[in-house]
C-alpha cells in the first residue's frame, strides 16, 4: 500500500527539481544543502536526479551517414532559371592573386595600351576579333556534400576516367569543389570518394545510364557566344 | 574561413546551394540526435532529411529573429509531431498533457524482466525510458538535457511558456526516475 504524498513531498519535489535545474537563490540554495544533511529521502531523490541529468547529457550522438548531405541536397527544389541568373550576376566571388599574376596583368594593360592607343587616334574600320581554341574553354566547377571523406576526386570522358588526374579540395564543412577548363561538348563523370566509393554527381543537371546498372553524371558545356 | 550561420542564410537565401549544404553539414547532427530521441532510430535519419527540405523551402520566410538552430529546432520538433501522429493516429493528442495514470502505464509496457544490467547499458535503458514517455515530455526533456538548450530557446522552438516546460521537465525526470529505478543501484 502507497503513503499518500503530503504537501511537503510536493514541496521537496519543486525544491529539488529546482536545484537541479540550478534555480534556487543562494540563500535557498544553503537551507537546501542543509536539510539534504539531514534528510535521507530527500539525499537519495536528488543524488537520482543528478546521475538522471548526467546520463541523459552523456547519451552518445547519433553518427551522421556520409551520404546524409548529398541525399538532402538530392531532394531540393531545383532552383529557378530566375535564382540561377540572380545567383551568377549577384555571387560574390574571391579574387585570389600573387606578384606574378599581378605582374603579368600590368603587362598585359600597358600592351594593351599601345595597342590601343593608335586605334583612338586614328579612326578606322576595326576587323571582328576571331575567337580562338582557348577562348573557347570554359571553367566548369563542381562541387559535392560529402562530409566525413578523406578524399574526393572526379573521373569523366574530360580525364580519361582516370580519378587520379582530378581531386576536389575541402572548401568548407562537407563540401568538396573542383573547377576544370572544358571546351564545348558533354562530358558524363562521377565522384569517387575515399578512393573507392563511386557515386553521380547529385548536383547534376542531367543524368543518364552508363549501360552497366549505375547512373553517370552528365555537364553539357556550350560555347560562349562571341560578340 | 569558416562563414557563421548568417552569412550562410543569406546566401542560400539568394540560392547559394552550397552554402545551404555546408548548414545542412554544421547541424545535421544535431537535428539527427532530435528525430533519433523522438522517434527512434527507424525513421529518425528520413525526417532529419525532410525537416532540412522543408528549412530550404521555407528559407525565404526566416527574419533573422532568432538563431538559425533554433528556427530549424522548430521545424525539427514539428516533423517529429507530424511523424507521431501518423505514426497513432487518434490514439494520443500529442498537445494535451497527460494524466499520470497513462504515463505510468505506459512506462511499464516497456519494462523488460532484465533490468539488472551492467553499466554500460544504462544508456540504453535511458533511451528506451525517454523512447516511451509521453511525447510532450519527450521533446521538452531531450530539447533540456540531451541538447542542452535553456528553457527561453525551448520556449521559443515549442511556442510554450517556461513554467510549463519546466513542469513538463519535472515530470519527464520523475518519469524516467521511476522507470530506472528497477535497475540495480550498482549500476547507477
Amino acid at each position: 500500500m502507497t503513503t499518500p504524498r503530503t504537501f511537503d513531498d510536493d514541496a521537496s519535489d519543486v525544491l529539488v527539481q529546482r536545484f537541479v535545474d540550478q534555480e534556487l537563490t543562494a540563500h535557498e540554495r544553503v537551507q537546501f544543502v542543509a536539510r539534504l544533511g539531514r534528510d535521507e529521502g530527500l539525499r537519495r531523490r536528488t543524488i537520482e536526479l543528478e546521475e538522471l541529468v548526467i546520463e541523459a547529457e552523456r547519451l552518445p550522438r547519433p553518427i551522421v551517414p556520409d551520404a546524409f548531405a548529398a541525399s538532402v541536397m538530392a531532394r531540393l527544389p531545383r532552383p529557378t532559371a530566375w535564382h540561377r541568373m540572380r545567383n551568377a550576376v549577384w555571387t560574390p566571388r574571391t579574387l585570389q592573386w600573387n606578384v606574378a599574376g599581378a605582374m603579368a596583368a600590368v603587362c598585359a594593360v600597358l600592351i594593351a595600351a599601345i595597342l590601343v592607343r593608335p586605334l583612338m587616334t586614328i579612326p578606322r574600320r576595326v576587323p571582328a576579333p576571331v575567337v580562338s581554341a582557348e577562348s573557347s574553354i570554359t571553367p566548369v566547377r563542381l562541387v559535392i556534400m560529402q562530409p566525413g571523406a578523406r578524399t574526393v576526386q572526379v573521373a569523366g570522358d574530360f580525364n580519361g576516367w582516370n580519378p587520379a588526374q582530378t581531386s576536389l579540395e575541402q572548401i568548407s564543412d562537407g563540401a568538396w569543389a573542383v573547377t576544370i577548363s572544358l571546351k564545348p561538348g558533354r562530358y558524363a563523370y562521377m565522384f569517387v570518394v575515399d578512393g573507392r566509393r563511386w557515386i553521380a554527381d547529385p548536383f547534376a543537371a542531367e543524368q543518364h545510364d552508363d549501360g552497366f546498372g549505375a547512373r553517370n553524371a552528365v555537364v553539357d558545356v556550350r560555347p560562349e557566344k562571341s560578340l | 574561413m569558416e562563414l557563421d550561420d548568417v552569412a550562410l542564410v543569406r546566401a542560400s537565401q539568394r540560392g547559394d546551394r552550397d552554402a545551404f549544404g555546408a548548414l545542412i553539414a554544421r547541424h545535421s547532427r544535431s537535428i539527427l540526435s532530435l528525430t533519433t530521441r523522438m522517434l527512434g532510430p527507424a525513421e529518425a535519419e528520413d525526417v532529419a532529411q525532410e525537416t532540412f527540405v522543408a528549412a530550404y523551402k521555407a528559407l525565404a520566410a526566416f527574419k533573422f529573429d532568432s538563431k538559425f538552430s533554433t528556427w530549424l529546432y522548430r521545424i525539427g520538433v514539428n516533423k517529429c509531431t507530424d511523424a507521431l501522429r501518423t505514426r497513432r493516429p487518434g490514439k494520443t493528442s500529442l498537445d494535451a498533457e497527460p494524466d499520470d495514470g497513462a504515463v505510468a502505464g505506459e512506462i511499464a509496457d516497456h519494462e523488460t524482466p532484465h533490468w539488472k544490467l551492467e553499466q554500460a547499458e544504462l544508456a540504453w535503458e535511458l533511451e528506451k525510458g525517454i523512447q516511451a514517455l509521453p511525447a510532450v515530455y519527450r521533446e521538452s526533456f531531450v530539447l533540456k538535457h540531451v541538447e542542452g538548450l535553456d528553457y527561453d530557446e525551448m520556449s521559443e522552438i515549442l511556442g510554450v511558456n517556461r513554467d510549463t516546460l519546466k513542469m513538463r521537465v519535472y515530470k519527464a525526470r520523475t518519469l524516467l526516475c521511476q522507470s530506472l529505478a528497477h535497475l540495480d543501484g550498482a549500476h547507477r
